[in-house]
């Protein structure tokens, strides 16, 4: 029996987590004690400043990472070290983004449900619309989100990853079922996550099991240690493996785990559906980078088909689907399914290159789907009284946008041009990056089958633009048009952030590049 | 030499089989007869009434308790082992425990500043 | 008794779980499924943790219990506001996205 040891903890490097975390457990208490009038500006102004704070901790910890090189945190249940650092970089500027874009309101009406317990279309919800009530729990939900996805990529250990899989993941399901229109969409967007999140983190969760057992540990490090002696278990090992590969796969939306993506995407309110195609996908795929690159180097040969296969599946089927699609949010979940098909390459590469480019990509497709979100929150239906209603999502409502918004349109069509990854913007280079790193790993007939994607993307993309600019806006028998709304101006420098970052990640990508490669070192 | 787990895979397989082809064989060929009897709630050889009281609902107020119960519920997890090994984890223990205790205490707070403890 | 048999039992506890979540349609039903196979994980958890003989697995059950309370939580409260708005609980009737 050894005596308790508490474990050493480095205050200091945990400062962009705690700030995170201690600003949500704040703000609920904001709820609790702040009257209904102020509440929203205070959390609004609490979050953009918690998530800037954090940035700044996080440049100043990256500072001190590079000159001292990696550590361990909290007794080795946190890592501190280049890719998690980056990643958590991303995660903070987009997520700021993000929550610019959900405080945005338009004529004093937030994306969100006035009550979300109230049943929809009851008299109930619609004195609560009236009264002006809104749900600014809608805040604390997502830094607790945003505090998950920090730990997420950072996490040391099995279990340190699971408890903040779920720390990000039981808020989206609650923020993704607020819609305030469309509310038995959103409902139902919010019941399949959360039916598919639980079901995927239970296999998650057998998988991190098995691993232990087969290791007597949780830790990724000492797991990679057992690998190579896998004397007549390694049923177990590969089992493990695999399951806790399918649960993180799923938080991607990595092809046969896909079928949440297009349904939540569409349901969930339209900033959320941004910040989470745009973050989660970021936290989760750091988490996967590190448990496959610090894992299973050991195990290349038995998982290279498993994971082949899916990467495969998930580009050819989520640029089909997206190519047959007719609503606009779900085109775009479709294509993001598609680019976690692409990161996937860099993933399978296995090689020095492949974490830099994936993080490069990741940042270049955060900016991207943030943007495009943000946009398509402001493009809305409006009735023959000229009340404006929900978003006109139906890719035929965005018929001649171009004319009568150009700025949103151009703005529009950039990031498409990002997704599709056409020269001189972030995408492209994001692409030729893990491109180029799946080639050096020797994985260049999954770079053909990428490339021809990429084109086919490129068809819908370019064929959205030609939608936008080139064709005459439909007219409706019952006289309902699409407009654009302008909101108080957060989306716009959202937008106006995202749009920057694309074109400058474009044209100058090395200073960003040079990071990204400084970066691609995980600590064992 | 057998590997020892190859048989939880087998037992594995097995259960998924039986689970699975128990469900599809009695969905091929078994019979689909419904009569009132089958398809009432069984109570026990009471009369089943038409309707439970409130049409079968009870009100959303016993959803907060449950709610409630779980929070201290999840403390209770946590705090037994604490007290067993309250000697040795001596400072640190507490420091950790009283953080604990206090992130408990703030949905706690939550709940019951909105009107979540208030019966009517 | 072998420890094996505890595996055995959780490996059929997890199946009938996962079979349990994707062929019923009642989301409570299919959401207790979910539950069945955390805690086939607890099993699986415990009994290394005495294979190994140390504690590490059951401290991690611990952990797993919570998780699978606040999952109760965050699941009944999604459950019951779809029930109130449709009296069902249904996920056949949850088909308003397919498209």
């Amino acid at each position: 029996m050894t005596a308790f040891v508490p474990p050493e903890i480095d205050w200091a490097a945990l400062t962009p987590i705690l700030i995170v975390l201690g600003t949500a457990v704040l703000m609920v208490l904001i709820e609790a004690f702040v009257p209904t009038r102020v509440r929203r500006a205070v959390q609004t102004v609490l979050a953009v400043v918690a998530l800037g704070g954090a940035l700044v901790a996080v440049a100043w910890r990256w500072g001190v990472v590079q000159s001292q090189g990696g550590s361990e945190l909290v007794g080795g249940a946190l890592l501190e070290d280049g890719p998690a650092l980056f990643t958590q970089g991303v995660l903070l500027l987009l997520s700021f983004a993000g929550v610019l874009i959900i405080a945005d309101r338009y004529q004093g009406e937030d994306a969100f449900a006035p009550t979300g317990a109230a049943i929809p279309g009851s008299t109930y919800e619609e004195e609560a619309r009236r009264a002006g009530l809104v749900q600014t729990e809608v805040f604390p939900l997502t830094m607790f989100a945003v505090g998950g996805m920090l730990v997420f990529p950072a996490a040391g250990d099995l279990l340190t990853m699971f408890i903040a899989l779920e720390v990000l993941s039981l808020p989206l399901y609650l923020l993704s079922g607020l819609s305030r229109r469309r509310r038995l969409l959103s409902q139902e967007a919010s019941l399949k996550y959360f039916l598919l999140g639980a079901f995927s983190s239970a296999f998650f969760l057998m998988g991190m099991a098995l691993l232990y057992g087969y290791s007597g540990s949780i830790r990724l490090s000492e797991i990679a240690k057992a690998v190579p002696a896998m004397a007549g278990m390694d049923s177990l090992l590969l089992a493990g493996v695999v399951l806790v590969i399918v649960g993180l796969l799923f938080k991607v939306g990595a092809v046969p785990f896909h079928a949440w993506v297009p349904d939540v995407y569409q349901g969930a309110p339209t900033p959320i559906t941004g910040f989470m195609a745009a973050c989660t996908k970021v936290a989760a795929f750091g988490a996967l980078l590190r448990f496959v690159y610090v894992v299973t180097p050991g195990l290349t040969w038995d998982l290279s088909a498993f994971l082949w296969g899916i990467a495969i599946l998930t580009m050819v089927v989520g640029t089909v689907l997206a190519i047959v699609q007719t609503d606009m949010k779900r085109t775009l979940a479709y294509s993001s399914i598609a680019h976690a098909g692409f990161v996937l390459l860099g993933i399978i590469a296995l090689d020095v290159r492949g974490i830099s480019s994936v993080l490069f990509y990741l940042l270049a497709y955060g900016l991207a789907t943030i943007g495009a979100f943000g946009l398509v929150a402001l493009v809305r239906e409006r009735d023959a009284e000229g009340n404006i209603t929900g978003e006109a999502s139906h890719l035929s409502q965005w018929a001649g946008l171009g004319r009568r918004s150009p700025v949103l349109s151009v703005c529009f069509a950039l990031f498409l041009l990002s997704f599709a990854g056409i020269p001189l913007t972030a995408g492209f280079i994001g692409k030729f990056a893990v491109f180029s790193a799946a080639i050096a790993g020797g994985a260049w007939p999954l770079v053909v089958i990428a490339v021809l994607a990429s084109a086919a993307a490129a068809f819908f993309y370019v064929r959205i633009i030609v939608l936008m600019f080139f064709t005459e806006p439909a007219t409706t028998a019952d006289g309902r048009e699409t407009t654009v709304v302008a909101g108080e101006g957060l989306t716009t420098v959202a937008v106006l952030l995202c749009a920057v970052g694309t074109v400058l990640l474009g044209v100058l990508p090395s200073p960003i590049l040079d990071l990204a490669a400084s970066a691609a070192k995980f600590m064992l | 030499m057998t590997n020892p787990y190859i048989p939880i895979l087998i037992m594995g397989g097995l259960a998924l089989l039986l689970g699975v082809g128990g469900l599809a064989a009695s969905a091929v060929i078994g019979p689909k007869r419904y009569n009132k009897v089958k398809v009432d709630a069984y109570e026990c050889g009471i009369q089943p009434t038409p309707h439970a009281v409130g049409m079968g609902r009870f009100p959303i107020k016993y959803y907060l308790v449950a709610m409630t119960f779980i929070i201290f519920d999840i403390e209770v997890v946590f705090l037994y082992p604490w007290a067993v090994a309250f000697s040795e984890l001596a400072v640190f223990g507490l420091v950790a425990m009283m953080g604990f205790l206090f992130l408990i205490t703030v949905p706690f707070v939550y709940e019951w500043r909105r009107g979540g403890l208030d019966w009517d | 008794m072998s420890l094996v048999n505890y595996l055995v039992l959780s490996g059929i506890l997890f199946s009938i779980g996962a079979v349990t979540v994707l062929v019923r349609r009642n989301a409570i039903v299919a959401f207790m499924g979910v539950e069945l196979m955390l805690n086939a994980a607890n099993l699986t958890f415990v009994t290394f943790a005495r294979m190994h003989g140390e504690l590490q697995g059951q401290v991690i059950a611990f952990f797993v219990m919570v998780v699978a309370a606040t999952e109760v939580v965050i699941g009944l409260a999604i459950i019951v506001s779809i029930f109130r708005t449709r009296g069902s609980a249904s996920i056949d009737d949850v088909n308003l996205l397919k498209s």
